[in-house]
């Protein structure tokens, strides 16, 4: 998992206006644990993430989808964080699933269409080392994964404390994958 | 200048790539800009169309009266898109007049006009303290290493018979004898001179013209001042 993961948990509740519940991590892949000070602990992204917009005083539940079918998509999208975005560690890894991505943003705006949920979010925060690495060149590449970052980076509340991705375009570059 | 023809399959491409990677007209929030482009428009893109398919659907996503929530106010047509493309047919409401691109400073036409009359006064003053300022005189400093026949030859002579070359546009400067070997000696000597009107060839001619002393000349170094 990725380093600062905790981090990313602290950030996520404060995006979500929940207090500040105390996060550490366990094991040697980090999995994040939630401790939610009635004795009660959270382990790992999704869960923690769920329960953050669920128990959201700022009405972070509407992230988590209105409709069954929405909802399915989100629970989905976590498990493809946990599963595939945080251990495509390899450079092949992260293209092949730059590339699965990118096809499937070419129509959307959002994960889930046209409405910002939480899976943005997530994804967001997972895709970010990802997208640090990433050259301008390679950036235009995957321009749907690109042009849904911008936009989820430019959400409001939503960096945090991560550093903001410059996104180019050159027109030297011509985009090959519509 | 805008995307031209909206309804034309040649505007619709224009606003394909120029969505390809935005989501929205301006900035990252749907706007009145979105509004406009949309509303100009006479039905979906076609499916090939990807981008703007996408944007199409996003926009009829929400209802008439989100649409009028949204921020910004409507500017004419053809003051969204990518600036400087290829110039809008003619008709239509196409206002394809100076700024159309994104005002970062967010001022409007008559602070435009103002800036535009500043910097025209300013490119004036610059061209008129321009032409006042006398031409740059290049000139360069050149050493120049001069060597005897023999021992035997009196430098001091040598010297004498180089500073005696007179041009307009050289001045000599300092020399010194720096020693070669078996006694030898070369003179090197120091001058500057007027690019345009003095140039090595003419040195060294002149020097080696001192055939009784001198055996060679070269130049040791060349800088421009």
């Amino acid at each position: 998992m990725a380093v600062g993961v905790e981090e990313e948990v602290k950030s996520l509740a404060n995006f979500l206006g929940s207090p500040a519940y105390k996060v550490t991590t366990q094991g040697e892949i980090k999995v994040p644990q939630l401790h939610t000070g009635n004795g009660k602990t959270l382990t790992g992204l999704a869960t923690i993430s769920k329960f953050l917009a669920r128990s959201s005083p700022s009405g972070g539940a509407k992230l988590l989808g209105t409709t069954p079918e929405d909802q399915a998509e989100i629970a989905q999208w976590l498990e493809y964080r946990v599963t595939i975005v945080d251990r495509s560690v390899e450079k092949k890894d992260a293209q092949a699933m730059l590339k699965e991505l990118n096809s499937y943003l070419l129509d959307k705006v959002y994960f889930l269409g046209f409405h910002f949920s939480l899976a943005d979010l997530i994804m967001y925060h997972g895709l970010h080392p990802v997208m640090c690495r990433l050259s301008f060149f390679e950036k235009q590449q995957y321009q749907n994964v690109s042009r849904w970052f911008d936009q989820v980076q430019h959400y409001p509340g939503v960096q945090q404390h991560l550093p903001q991705l410059v996104f180019l375009r050159n027109t030297l570059y011509t985009s090959s994958d519509h | 200048m805008g995307f031209g023809n909206i309804k034309s399959k040649d505007g619709q491409k224009q606003l394909n790539d120029f969505l390809a990677d935005r989501s929205y007209i301006e900035g990252y929030v749907p706007s009145q800009g979105d509004v406009v482009v949309f509303e100009a428009m006479s039905g979906a893109p076609s499916a090939d169309l990807c981008h703007a398919l996408r944007w199409f659907n996003h926009i009829s996503s929400y209802n008439k009266q989100e649409r009028q929530s949204w921020p910004g106010v409507k500017q004419p047509l053809g003051n969204y898109g990518p600036k400087g493309g290829a110039a809008a047919p003619a008709g239509g409401d196409d206002d394809d007049d100076d700024d159309d691109d994104i005002d970062l400073f967010g001022s409007d036409d008559e602070a435009d006009a103002a800036a535009e009359k500043l910097k025209e006064e300013r490119l004036a003053a610059y061209a008129a303290k321009k032409s006042k300022k006398p031409a740059l005189i290049a000139k360069s400093m050149i050493i120049l290493d001069v060597k005897p026949w023999d021992d035997e030859t009196d430098m001091s002579e040598v010297e004498k018979s180089v500073r005696s070359i007179q041009t307009d546009g050289l001045v000599w400067g300092t020399s010194k004898l720096v020693p070669l070997a078996y006694g030898i000696k070369k003179l090197q000597i120091s001058c500057v001179v007027e690019d345009d009107k003095v140039g090595t060839d003419f040195l060294e001619e002149s020097i080696t013209a001192f055939e009784d002393y001198v055996q060679s000349v070269d130049v040791a170094a060349f800088n421009k001042l």
